[in-house]
């Protein structure tokens, strides 16, 4: 055969460019531009408080900022929302609610980022995903921090009956503080698998430039917390928790099924230690209350193999370049 | 740095004097000198543990070995303190004997990132899209090591133990590979093999015997060589051929 070598494109680019249309666009405070599409109710998450008086149960108190994605027709293109730090030292608290109506198959991206490495910005986003009966939901969420900001997601999805969820989050650009939280509330039927990609801590040739962290300290803290109720009978889901510790990284996570109805579970929690510098502690939690709920776990966490570094050396990496692609084939296995 | 300059020199691709070498504090190379020219194919015999694939790792800068005297020469410059990417980048390549397996990364992978070269190799399609020595039977193991080596461009590439765990037939594929891809090109090789099959296709211009770390004899005739080892195992090597040091 022949074969043609390709040029390297690795590492890949940021994500965001392949997403196309952004239906809802937020910078610092500011909403930037929602754009309107048929069978979609798109807006501030402040108007819809006042414009539908049922979003109060979810929203709990009034919203300042953050988004509203009502989906009552089916789509077939993905729904995008971007939200963004651009300024120095902006503190964003943002309450999402995205719902979805009985039966739709939707795609959803959604990007946070901050413009610039050093910007000190705060993200407190609490969001709430209501999937209703019968729906399919392939929730894309793609973080991508710089390295002083303080981050602290915490989304809540609820599954009703047949409902279906797959939430793929990728966190490849650590701010200096993360706090993750996800809670899924499974109804009968209904399946999850939650795909959680998190790196801390720097490259191991990062460029430094003034106001970065002074070797010596921790790079990034990050605190992940997952939980997955088994409420309906015949609820499933699946875990994947992959973490890479790299330079001055510390990460500790949490993940947790609790099984209180006749549903099937399983945790998979894998992490990796890039850098001597790192630490992972990882805590896989299995509470079963029905005697017919069937859940488990594997965990484990391991150092790059010196042997595998040496080897792709051989064949002409950098180091750097070899732990990278050791890494991406640690989160490919996602 | 020290340059050699005898002029016959410009023949001699790698020139390694009295090398000593250690892992974990155990020294295996205990002063090993051994020579190969441009073009040249050698090879390496010796039993289990002679430290053969140490050489072979000591050679091309594996940091897990520590040199602890004498010296590597190639193309007449001291390399000995190189690091391992730059020896690659002058031209050494180690396909390795056991390499590690590598999830998630496809042979693909690897290949890109090597070079952009045109590589004509049957049965290696279906590697491809494999992840790197994962599911690999042993026979493609060597297939993949081949083609990485030669995708690396080299002027010289040690085989270690290309010809364990596979059938005549296999064997016969592999060599025609090297042939054709290598000792076609110029490029010099050093096959180490404990059992020697590899040599009846690939047919060495010297071979060498290790014992106990040291290079104790060498010879022209590769098939005398492997029949006295097989008739009188390798003790016998130290007092049959020592004297036919060329």
């Amino acid at each position: 055969m022949t074969m043609k070598n390709v040029k390297n494109v690795y590492p890949p680019k940021f994500p965001e460019k392949k997403f196309g249309r952004v239906h809802y666009r937020q910078v610092d405070h500011e909403v930037k531009n929602i754009f309107e599409i048929g069978g979609v109710t798109i807006l501030p998450s402040s108007e819809a408080w006042q414009k539908f008086a049922w979003t109060k149960k979810f929203f709990g108190e009034k919203p300042k900022e953050g988004y509203f994605i009502w989906v009552k027709n089916q789509l077939d293109f993905p729904l995008t929302a971007c939200i963004t730090i651009a300024s120095p030292k902006i503190s964003q608290d943002l309450r999402n609610l995205l719902v979805i109506e009985k039966n739709i198959k939707a795609r959803a991206n959604v990007i946070c980022d901050a413009k610039e490495k050093f910007l000190c910005g705060k993200h407190l986003a609490r969001g709430k995903l209501i999937l209703k009966e019968g729906v399919f939901l392939e929730y894309n969420h793609i973080h991508k921090w710089g390295e002083k900001d303080n981050v602290q997601p915490d989304y809540e999805f609820t599954l009703e009956k047949g409902a279906r969820l797959i939430y793929n989050y990728r966190n490849l650009f650590p701010p200096e503080n993360l706090e993750f939280k996800t809670t899924i509330h499974s109804g009968e039927n209904t399946s999850s698998n939650l795909n959680l990609i998190i790196m801390g801590g720097r490259a191991a040739k990062a460029s430094r430039v003034a106001g970065a962290p002074v070797l010596g300290r921790v790079a990034s803290k990050t605190k992940v917390k997952d939980t997955v109720f088994l409420e309906g009978k015949n609820s499933q889901t699946v875990v994947r928790l992959r973490l890479v510790g790299r330079k001055k990284s510390q990460i500790e996570a949490i993940s947790q099924i609790f099984a209180t109805s006749a549903g099937k579970g399983h945790l998979d929690c894998q992490g990796l230690l890039v850098d001597k510098t790192a630490k992972i502690s990882l805590i896989p939690q299995l509470v079963c209350q029905n005697k017919k709920a069937q859940i488990t776990h594997e965990a484990s966490i391991g150092k790059i193999s010196e042997e595998e570094l040496t080897y792709l050396r051989m064949r002409g990496l950098t180091e750097k370049e070899a732990i990278d692609l050791i890494v991406s084939g640690f989160l490919k296995k996602v | 740095m020290i340059y050699l300059q005898d002029k016959l020199m410009e023949k001699i691709l790698l020139k390694i004097k009295k090398l000593r070498a250690k892992a974990d504090e155990k020294e295996i190379l205990k002063g090993v000198s051994f020579q190969i020219k441009r073009g040249e194919i050698q090879a390496l015999l010796g039993p289990n543990a002679s430290g053969k694939s140490t050489f072979a790792q000591v050679i091309i800068g594996n940091p897990k070995y520590k040199i602890t005297g004498g010296g590597i020469f190639f193309e007449g410059k001291e390399i000995t303190k190189f690091s391992l990417e730059r020896r690659v980048k002058l031209g050494m390549a180690l396909a390795w004997q056991s390499p590690p397996k590598i999830k998630g990364v496809k042979l693909s992978q690897i290949l890109e990132r090597i070079s952009q070269r045109e590589i004509e190799i049957e049965e290696a399609e279906s590697l491809l899209e494999k992840e790197v020595n994962l599911h690999f039977s042993g026979g493609e193991k060597k297939i993949s090591e081949l083609l990485q080596v030669i995708s690396l461009d080299p002027k010289l590439v040690i085989f270690d133990e290309i010809d364990s765990g596979l059938d005549i037939k296999r064997l016969e594929k592999v060599a025609k590979m090297v042939k054709k891809e290598l000792v076609d090109k110029g490029i010099s090789i050093l096959l180490i093999t404990h059992l020697g099959q590899i040599l009846q296709f690939l047919k060495p211009n010297l071979t060498n015997v290790m014992l106990d770390g040291k290079i104790i004899c060498k010879g022209r005739d590769f098939r005398k060589i492997l029949r006295i080892i097989r008739k009188y195992d390798y003790e016998k090597c130290k007092k049959c051929l020592s004297t036919e040091v060329s």
